[in-house]
């Protein structure tokens, strides 16, 4: 059994991706596009948050706030410049793949490429006797944990999460009724860049921030996401959740070759399951 | 009498024109391109940068003295390009540099993407100075046939063999060596450390990572259950932050941490792992003024001190990072004495004649090259391989371990 520390240690992990995956989820539910750019978000939440606490003295919470906020605002920009004007999914999957390019050589030009830190935030260990963890893996599952919950109230008791609900099920429906799936398309962008940058904030005290620290998060998004299902919410949080512990736990057993068994598991549930853990049968 | 001027004028003239003919073809200054190709964008972007405005400094210092090669003035005009950390973007940047810029040398070389550019300059007879790792050990991809262009001018391989004795000797009540790197160092080089450090007496426990690996808990758990109190990395600069600071978190604070590798600045893993955490963090060190085993030449000690000083006062602010000293300098160094033992600025196989199995003095120290029997060549150079750790907010200097040539 490994010991207390690698289960504590999967959960976090686990916060990061769910809180990635949701975002992701949302903005294919709604626009149908998987968004390449996803982990470039998480990085400049984190790039944006850390200048926000060491070059202008915001606290950690308002600079979680006003990076998501920017992140928000930016992927609306680029849905409303760029992603809207390129016809085809193959061809807006390309381009959100050359953003993560652009965007990768725009942050290294803008904030260079050497790795920066946000030890000072929230420093120091709870001990528990049998192990021990930091305050800033605690504040990440407990970030988390609100996160999820103010999505849920959003999506079940606003118009606004109704509305996404009703688009993501049946578009035409939706218009029918009165909802503008065009402006819904940007809110849900806005939301889904916005969780993307919370992620990046959450985890900035925990790792080193660099121009290209999103692609990691941005590939087990997305594993996340097939694994709990193509366009389900809830897959995306229990996908999220099994991938976090399975990392850890596989790591610890079987050392370097980790990634080997953790893909070779979630091809085996792909081909036992091919539409996911929760994801619509496929035809 | 007016004829004998005229005449006395004239023989004067010709003494005078033959006279700074004879002085310009004694003080001709050839200018020598010499290529140095690392990452300089990409997540290695900061390794390959920061050293930069170091080595041109030194080169100007160095063309002050105006070195000579028989007659000839030498002056050196290094050209910087990016090898993007990749096998293709080294192929560009060798081919670029031997093609467009017709340079005859390549030095500071430490990407990974050795067999990609000694490809480009051995066919090309431009002399390579790198360093080594997996790909020249026996077995490797190095061929001292298909590759008599090549100088292991830094000898990464055997110099953390030494860091790791230095760190011994600096812990010598460890219990344990933790040995961790990433799959993409895994290779025969390893079995050859191993063996060397069995023999040396050394216990340690080998741990591989992907590459990637932001969590390293699991490591960290797997060295604590095979008892080890020293994790010592291979220069993966993210890894050994993440390490210092989970291991930390995880209540192993007597753990002594480190990776090879000088470090860009202190201050940076400070900052990602906390200061507490920090303390200790053990690094390569290359500045030849702490070594006391090693007698490094005062000159080459005071042009490092010099080279310091004036990157502190161009960029505004002090310039910590002592890892360049011995790549750039070094290597250069090292081409110029060979040119000058060999009488030649551009005959590559008469330089190479004088590189094999020479002696050389630069700011590593002065060592012979050897490894004729290891590598089937001699042109491994040596290094003084000492360590520091962070004290405070800076560096300072821990161990050392004398470099042993091999055989």
């Amino acid at each position: 059994m490994p010991p207390a520390g690698i289960w504590i240690d999967g959960l976090a992990q686990s916060c990061i991706y769910v809180t990635m995956a949701f975002g992701m989820v949302l903005v294919f539910s709604i626009l149908g596009i998987l968004n390449w750019t996803h982990g470039q978000f998480f990085m400049l939440g984190s790039i944006i948050v850390y200048y926000a606490v060491t070059a202008w003295g915001i606290p950690f919470p308002i600079g979680i706030l006003i990076s998501g906020l920017l992140v928000a605002a930016l992927g609306v920009l680029i849905k409303k410049g760029i992603l809207d004007r390129v016809k085809g999914d193959l061809y807006v999957g390309v381009v959100t793949l050359a953003l993560i390019f652009a965007l990768e050589g725009a942050a290294s030009m803008l904030f260079g490429m050497e790795d920066r830190g946000l030890a000072i935030v929230l420093p120091g260990v709870l001990d528990l006797g049998a192990f021990s963890i930091s305050y800033q893996k605690v504040a990440v599952i407990l970030f988390t944990l609100v996160v999820m919950t103010i999505m849920y109230v959003v999506l079940n008791y606003t118009k606004t999460g109704l509305a996404i609900r009703a688009a993501a099920q049946q578009p035409q429906a939706a218009s029918l009724y009165g909802v503008s799936v065009q402006k819904l398309s940007l809110e849900v962008m806005a939301i889904g860049c916005a969780l993307a940058a919370i992620a990046g904030c959450i985890v900035a005290p925990l790792y080193p921030i660099n121009p290209f620290i999103g692609r990691t998060p941005m590939i087990m998004a997305l594993l996340a996401i097939v694994i709990g299902g193509l366009g389900s919410l809830t897959g995306a949080i229990v996908g999220g959740l099994i991938l976090g512990f399975l990392n850890s736990v596989i790591a610890y057993y079987v050392s370097y070759l980790s990634e080997v068994v953790l893909f070779a598991l979630v091809i085996l549930i792909l081909l036992v399951r091919p539409q996911g853990l929760f994801g619509e049968p496929l035809k | 009498m007016k004829k004998w001027c005229v005449i006395s004028v004239v023989l004067l003239a010709v003494v005078m024109v033959l006279g700074l003919n004879g002085s310009a073809a004694a003080e001709e200054t050839v200018v020598v391109k010499v290529g140095n190709i690392s990452p300089l964008s990409g997540p290695a972007g900061p390794w390959g940068q920061t050293p930069i405005p170091a080595y041109d400094a030194f080169v100007e210092l160095l063309n002050k003295e105006n070195p000579k090669v028989g007659n000839k003035i030498v002056h050196f005009k290094l050209i910087h390009l990016d090898d993007q950390g990749t096998p293709e973007g080294g192929a560009s940047a060798a081919k670029r540099l031997v093609y467009e810029e017709k340079v005859k040398f390549i030095v500071g070389h430490w990407s990974w993407n050795f067999p990609a550019v000694a490809a480009v300059t051995n066919p090309a007879k431009v002399i390579l100075v790198a360093r080594n790792g997996n790909e020249s050990v026996p077995g490797g991809a190095y061929n001292p046939k298909k590759m008599p262009y090549v100088v292991f001018g830094t000898p990464s391989y055997e110099e953390w063999i030494s860091d790791v004795k230095a760190i011994v000797a600096a812990y010598p009540n460890y219990k344990k060596f933790g040995i961790v790197d990433s799959t993409q160092g895994k290779g025969i080089g390893w079995d050859y450390a191993d063996k060397e450090l069995t023999a040396s007496g050394i216990r340690f426990h080998h741990e591989w990572y992907p590459v990637g690996t932001q969590d390293y808990t699991p490591y960290i758990s797997r060295f604590k259950e095979a008892g080890c109190d020293i994790i010592f990395g291979s220069g993966d600069v993210l890894a050994a932050m993440l390490i210092l600071k989970q291991r930390w978190e995880m209540g192993y604070k007597d753990w002594v941490i480190g990776t090879s590798g000088a470090m860009l600045d202190p201050n940076m893993f400070i900052n990602v792992s906390g200061y507490d955490a920090s303390q200790g963090f053990i690094g390569q060190n290359a500045a030849p003024w702490h070594f006391k085993k090693t007698k490094i030449n005062p000159k080459y000690i005071q042009m490092c001190e010099d080279v310091m000083k004036i990157v502190s006062e161009k960029q505004g602010k002090p310039y910590v990072y002592e890892g360049w000293m011995d790549w750039v300098p070094s290597h250069l160094l090292i081409v110029l004495q060979a040119m000058q033992k060999a009488g030649t600025v551009d005959d590559t196989d008469a330089i190479m004649k004088a590189i094999r199995g020479g002696t050389f003095d630069t700011p590593a120290g002065k060592y012979t090259m050897s490894g004729a029997k290891t590598y089937g060549s001699p042109i491994v150079f040596g290094t003084a391989a000492g360590i520091c750790k962070i004290q405070g907010y800076k560096t300072v200097f821990l161990s050392e371990n004398p470099w042993k040539p091999l055989p």
